[in-house]
């Protein structure tokens, strides 16, 4: 052998390791010893659209905390001057001068011979919007008074992004306030469906025998019975005169309450598979109590498919929501919410000649995508095996 | 396989007692009862109450005996083929319900075809061509026509329906043809005014379809045999069909199960909208007006056509995937 | 002089006499029904009219026109084929467009002393299955079912009692019948011309069939199974449904008759070969061979008439349509005309009166309460943004329309005028405010009305946000409760509710002869005082007594006109009884004289420009008489 051909190679001259082949770099313990909530977030981070979803959601429940804020109007303001006044649109250029965000002004023209409301711009007429200002005062989650807007609109002006109702009540304001009962209906009722449904799974499926049967039972029935009419019967039930509060929770309740199935039987079927499991048989044996095993080391193995999962009945609650609303039996006047606002939107008027009524399907299509995008990814994240 | 089946059909017959016992409970829930609420709308209309025949008809429609008699009463006639009577429309239920419970079924029928049709194709593309653009295109659309609440589509597809073709707003044909027999102006009629409420029903169940499709698709496509298929230089069409495919039909068949109940139950809402001669107009408006004994069978009738599809799509996986009938039992 | 006037009518009598046998030997065959007359399945035309046939002559806007065509209408609900005989309105009695009495099926009526009605049927008068219309249909309906014990258990209609006292019903021949009481009964016409009338003629020919005394047992246990009743009352009563027109078979006098059996999406009435009227051309009437009814949802009616399904479309459109409906009219072939509605107020608040809570009770008991609340609605707004300004703003009374009007009645205490509302309940003593400037009532709790609505229209809950407002700047503080309907009635009636916004007097085009009642106590379904007017109409089982001086005045002038003996001393107590409500203002109207959409095809005619399209007093569009609308150009 050849010097030139000799291998480059250097001796170490640190004490010999006997592990040193089974220790871990610090990037691989940080990997290994990683909990699995951080697992999923890693895969999360890397599920692009999933994250982008996650950040329209949080942005939205976020508007709902400071819906007064964001609104331009407060919830009943009223301009009697400009019913059904088509929306605004916001400039920046006029006559190719850069002026800020601002909107033409308008007038009111009735046409006599169709009774209909008309309102050309005023080309020369520049209204500039202003930002972080004082506008309709409101009452911050009915609790202190308040005027601080994000926008507003100009003095003597009006700013109507998404154009007004038959009262004269902005459109975007509504949508705004109206985030607060749609967005939150999904969350309550997720948490009373989640927590019925792990409830009833895991007793089924830990317990099983006659458990297991009648929770099954229940399950089919109610599984067999089509939404909908159920949800119109049970809203047909609802007191009508009850406050506002009340039917919502009352309607929140209804609507978990055919959505919890799907869930237990997840719960029940996990839990079947990994009751025979060694740990499971071990914990037993020191005398944990099932409410333990159940709770301590059963379910926190596939809590994030619950997760994922419950995220993916949220868009079934929302849509439930408006759907009873749609029909007249779920939330009502004066109580806003976007169910509430397309029902007012579903007549031929409307689709004819208003058409911006319409407008509050557009959020109600973005949060539930959103939704939908960001459950897939959590569950792909919550996947050990992809 | 035969114990099998007859396991659940047995299994059925209490499922539907409780199911029974639960619309009933349901339907006498609010407040009052027909006539009070037939009074009610006499006296808005500005019309006169004869209330001596009021009394009369509380008394013959049975409305002042106790509830569960009436109950009993109503389901001892349901098995004996009498649906009782609607009080709405002083017929007996089984005449008014005449033609609608065939048009609910056509409906769910078609619409599930649909839905069939555009998702299993989309399915199989979105798995084998994962995470490409076409998989997230498609997928988005099917997502699209979850979200949209159907109700709001249907009005607007309605009037453009209109406007640019024609078509007359609202039910499953011209008027015309309501009452007159079957023509082939009539078939066209129909057809002309099947195609909205199917796309608009359909849309909402493709996504979930599509997404549970690709789902089990790419669990299989994962799986040992595939990519021994593929090392022994099966091409991959071939490959495609002959064994994952199969596999996913099975789930296919299976998943009516999850379809059905959204299908009927979104067909429900939508024939409200369009005013379709199907079951879900009269079920609104009974469950409303507290026509008792018609809202309690069409509840029934729409609780039955679910679990008797899930026993149809049951029994149909039972045929395909050996499995099951020999472990006896489904775990889902 | 009077000899002299006496000529003159009994000449103008001979006369007129003359034209109508000149007239019915120039009748013309309906072409309609040309084969089945050749055929000889029905007799010829001057066989299926009376002898003396009903005349309706036309001028003005009308003109008399031609046979053929078939009207499409829509409708929300089978339920609602009833309307057709409303529309038809084919009454013993009538009302004219001018609002008097004419006698219309009946040849024609004598009254003695207000209380002795002669009813004189016409000669050869048939029902649509060609059977005679005899005083024995009068006589079926008296003794067969009104004094049946098994059918009518309570006796006869109690609308046809006086002080609980029934009719003496004698049937004089086959051609005449005669109702007498013992004190005038200034109800009786009325309620045979209402748009849901008393039927007191049945087709005996037909009903015999399913009652207990004219059919045999076995029959009837085969009927009771057939119709899954539970006794043979059931069946009759199944079957005897004329104001429904659920039943084909059922002969009927109306212009058209139903062909269509129920349950359906569709409806048919074709013409009555029978029916009574003709034009003064000689051409039976009605012009229209048949209806179309298409059941189709409520919220689907105003597209569907916008795409040209409807030939005369009123049911179901609102005011709001209007926009829609007049840009659809350049694409369709129909055009867009405003009716007026009827009702004294299209909305009103109606106090409850009898409220359970004593102290909302006695502000509200107090007249100055409810004028306060009355100053501080802005009726000009509310008109200018819901009705276009094209609404009449004013109280619950009259309308302009009434020969019973005075602009007094209608404006006052309903101007805008806040400063005099807060003066008014500085006046009453709660003159302490809380933080939102809301008044607090003598006990301390805030000053707040809950006004129940029943959920119906956005109108009512978009009038009230409009209240709202302005009566917060009066320190009142509004809340709206919606219901249903059966819990909103249930909730006034017990007291529960403080308030309700609902529509105001029924008919708001009254003369000194129309029926006072509604002004009084006289119903539990006048939402301003339930238990007071349950009172009266159980005659003091439920209920109690009222305890306002001047309710107690308006019943007594309620009772007074009854026994009133001329029209003078009818029209005092009309103006006795609206003064007390201008003074007492016992509900807060809103807004009447809202106008109504209608849709008239561009061929149909006889249709009027403008008219009043409410049930009572106009049966809608009956006393228009439908029969006379006809089609310029036959659709093929």
């Amino acid at each position: 052998m050849s010097r030139q051909h000799e291998i480059e190679h250097y001796v170490s001259s640190e004490p010999f390791d006997a592990h040193s082949i089974e220790a871990l770099t610090p990037e691989q313990e940080k990997y290994y010893l990683a909990s699995q909530w951080t697992l999923m977030w890693w895969k999360l981070k890397r599920h692009r659209l999933a994250l982008i979803c996650g950040i329209i959601l949080a942005l939205n429940y976020g508007s709902v905390l400071i819906s007064e804020f964001v609104a331009p109007y407060n919830l009943h303001t009223r301009n009697t001057d400009y019913i059904y006044s088509p929306p605004q649109s916001v400039h920046l250029f006029h006559e190719g001068r850069f002026v800020g965000p601002f909107v033409y002004g308008r007038d009111y023209k009735l046409d006599m011979d169709l009774l209909l409301r008309t309102y050309p711009e005023r080309k020369d007429d520049v209204q500039p919007l202003r930002f972080f200002c004082r506008g309709d005062s409101y009452q911050f989650w009915g609790l202190f008074d308040g005027d601080f807007h994000f926008v507003c609109p100009p003095d003597n002006g009006t700013f109507f992004l998404l154009g007004t109702d038959r009262l004269g009540r902005d459109v975007f304001s509504r949508i705004t306030y109206g985030a607060r009962i749609s967005l939150t209906i999904g969350l309550v009722g997720i948490m009373i469906s989640f927590s019925f449904g792990i409830l009833m799974g895991g007793l089924a499926g830990y317990y099983g025998g006659w458990v297991d049967s009648s929770v099954q039972r229940v399950i089919e029935v109610i599984r067999s019975f089509p939404e909908l009419p159920l949800w119109m019967a049970l809203s047909a039930v609802l007191p009508v005169n009850w406050s506002p509060i009340f039917i919502f929770f009352g309607i929140t309740v209804i609507l978990a309450m055919l959505d919890w199935t799907g869930l237990a039987r997840a719960v029940r079927s996990k839990l079947i598979a990994l009751r025979e499991e060694d740990f499971c048989t071990a914990a037993e044996l020191m005398g944990a109590k099932p409410s333990r095993i159940i709770g301590r080391h059963l379910l926190p193995g596939f809590m994030s498919h619950l997760i994922a999962s419950a995220t993916l009945s949220i868009p079934a609650m929302i849509l439930g929501e408006t759907a009873l609303s749609f029909l007249g039996l779920g939330l009502r006047p004066p109580i806003t919410s976007w169910g509430v606002l397309l029902n007012e939107a579903q007549n031929i008027n409307v689709v004819a000649l208003y058409p911006w009524l319409m407008f509050p399907v557009v959020p109600v299509i973005l949060v539930i995508l959103a939704f939908n995008f960001f459950g897939d990814g959590l569950r792909d994240a919550a996947d050990p095996y992809k | 396989m035969g114990s099998y089946v007859i396991r659940r059909i047995l299994t059925m017959i209490p499922t539907l007692l409780v199911i029974s016992m639960l619309v009933f409970v349901i339907i006498q829930l609010p407040p009052g009862d027909y006539l009070e609420s037939y009074i009610a709308e006499l006296q808005s209309q500005g019309e006169s109450v004869d209330e001596q025949k009021i009394a009369f008809l509380r008394e013959e429609y049975g409305l002042d005996k106790p509830i569960y008699e009436q109950y009993f009463h109503w389901v001892t006639g349901m098995l004996q083929g009498d649906f009782g009577y609607s009080f709405e429309y002083s017929l007996p239920v089984s005449e008014v319900v005449g033609d609608r419970l065939f048009l609910t079924i056509l409906i769910s029928l078609v619409t599930i075809v649909f839905t069939w049709m555009i998702a299993f194709p989309i399915g199989i593309y979105s798995a084998t061509h994962q995470y490409s653009w076409g998989d997230y295109g498609l997928s988005f659309l099917g997502f699209l026509g979850l979200a949209t609440p159907n109700f709001l589509l249907a009005l607007i597809m309605l009037y453009f329906a209109n406007v640019y073709f024609g078509t007359s707003i609202g039910g499953l044909m011209a008027p015309e043809y309501i009452d007159a027999p079957w023509s082939f102006d009539k078939l066209v009629s129909v057809l002309e005014h099947l195609w909205i409420p199917v796309v608009v029903i359909g849309t909402s169940g493709t996504a979930g379809m599509i997404r549970r499709l690709r789902a089990n698709l790419l669990d299989e496509l994962q799986k040992q045999y595939v990519v021994t298929g593929r090392a022994k230089g099966l091409p991959p069409g071939k490959l495609l069909r002959k064994y994952p495919l199969r596999v996913s039909l099975n789930f296919f068949v299976a998943d009516i199960g999850n379809l059905l109940p959204q299908v009927i139950s979104g067909a429900e809402i939508v024939a409200v909208v369009m005013s379709l001669p199907t079951t879900g107009p009269i079920l609104l408006s009974a469950l409303q007006s507290q026509d008792m004994y018609l809202a309690g069978s069409f509840l029934m009738f729409l609780a039955v056509l679910t679990v008797v599809g899930v026993l149809v799509s049951d029994l149909a996986l039972a045929v395909l995937d050996p499995r099951i009938r020999l472990q006896g039992g489904l775990e889902k | 002089m009077i000899r002299s006037l006496l000529k003159l009518v009994s000449l103008s009598l001979l006369f007129s006499q003359l034209i109508s046998t000149v007239n019915a030997s120039d009748l013309i065959e309906t072409e309609f029904l040309i084969d089945k007359v050749s055929s000889g399945e029905l007799p010829p035309v001057i066989d299926r009219l009376p002898e003396q046939p009903k005349i309706v002559s036309f001028s003005g806007e009308f003109e008399a026109g031609q046979q053929g065509g078939q009207l499409r209408l829509l409708m929300g609900k089978q339920k609602d084929i009833r309307q057709i005989t409303i529309y038809g309105y084919a009454r013993l009695v009538g009302y004219t467009p001018d609002l008097s009495l004419e006698a219309d099926i009946l040849e024609s009526v004598d009254i003695e002393e207000g209380r002795i009605f002669t009813l004189h049927i016409r000669k050869g008068h048939k029902w649509s299955d060609g059977h005679p219309f005899t005083s024995e249909d009068f006589r079926y309906y008296w003794e067969d079912i009104a004094n049946d014990p098994d059918i009518s258990k309570g006796g006869p209609n109690k609308k046809l009692s006086i002080d609980g006292e029934l009719p003496v019903v004698e049937f004089i021949d086959e051609l005449t019948v005669r109702y007498s009481w013992s004190q005038p009964n200034p109800f009786f016409l009325p309620a045979l011309a209402g748009a849901s009338p008393i039927y007191i003629y049945k087709p005996a020919h037909y009903l015999r069939q399913f009652h207990k005394r004219y059919q045999t047992k076995e029959r009837i246990a085969e009927l009771i199974d057939h119709y899954k009743s539970r006794n043979w009352v059931g069946v009759h009563v199944n079957r005897d449904r004329p104001y429904k027109a659920t039943n084909p078979d059922l002969p009927t006098l109306q212009p058209w008759v139903n062909t269509t059996y129920p349950p359906s999406e569709r409806f048919i009435f074709e013409r009555n070969p029978f029916y009574y009227r003709q034009d003064s051309n000689g051409l039976q009437l009605p012009y229209i061979d048949s209806l179309v009814v298409n059941i189709a949802s409520g919220k689907l009616i105003p597209a569907k008439t916008g795409a040209n399904e409807s030939d005369l479309q009123a049911r179901y459109l609102r005011m709001d349509n209007y926009t829609f409906l007049k840009q659809a009219e350049k694409r369709g072939h129909f055009n867009v005309r405003l009716w007026s509605t009827a009702k004294g107020a299209n909305t009103a608040l109606f106090p409850n009166l009898n409220t359970k809570d004593p102290v909302m009770r006695s502000l509200l008991q107090d007249v100055r309460f409810r004028k306060a609340m009355s100053l501080a609605i802005h009726r000009h707004e509310i008109n200018q943004v819901i009705y276009f300004g094209m609404a009449l703003e004013g109280n619950n009374t009259v309308l302009p329309g009434s020969p019973l009007y005075k602009p007094d009645y209608q404006t006052s205490s309903a101007g805008f005028d806040l400063a005099q509302a807060n003066e008014l309940l500085d006046e009453l003593g709660l003159v302490n405010r809380d933080d939102r400037g809301v008044r607090l009532l003598s006990d301390g709790r805030p000053l707040e009305i809950l006004i129940q609505t029943a959920g119906e229209s956005t109108e009512d809950t978009d009038i009230l946000e409009l209240v709202h407002d302005n009566w917060l700047k009066a320190g009142i503080k509004l809340y709206s409760i919606p219901s249903t309907r059966e819990v909103f009635r249930n909730r006034i009636f017990s007291g529960d509710a403080m308030m309700s916004i609902w529509s105001g007097m029924a008919n708001g085009l009254p003369n000194a002869d129309s029926n006072p009642a509604p002004l009084a106590a006289t119903s539990r379904y006048q939402y301003q005082w339930p238990q007071w007017g349950q009172y009266f109409e159980t005659s003091g089982k439920g209920g109690h007594k009222p305890e306002i001086k001047e309710v107690n005045q308006l019943m007594q002038l309620n009772h007074d006109w009854r026994m009133a003996s001329d029209k003078s001393e009818r029209e005092k107590i009309w103006h006795d009884m609206l003064e007390i409500h201008r003074q007492q203002m016992f509900s807060i109207g809103v807004i009447a004289g809202v106008k109504h959409p209608l849709v008239v095809n561009q061929f149909l005619h006889n249709v009027p420009m403008t008219g009043f399209y409410d049930i009572e007093p106009g049966a809608y569009f009956g006393i228009y008489k439908p029969d006379t609308f006809w089609f310029s150009e036959v659709r093929r």
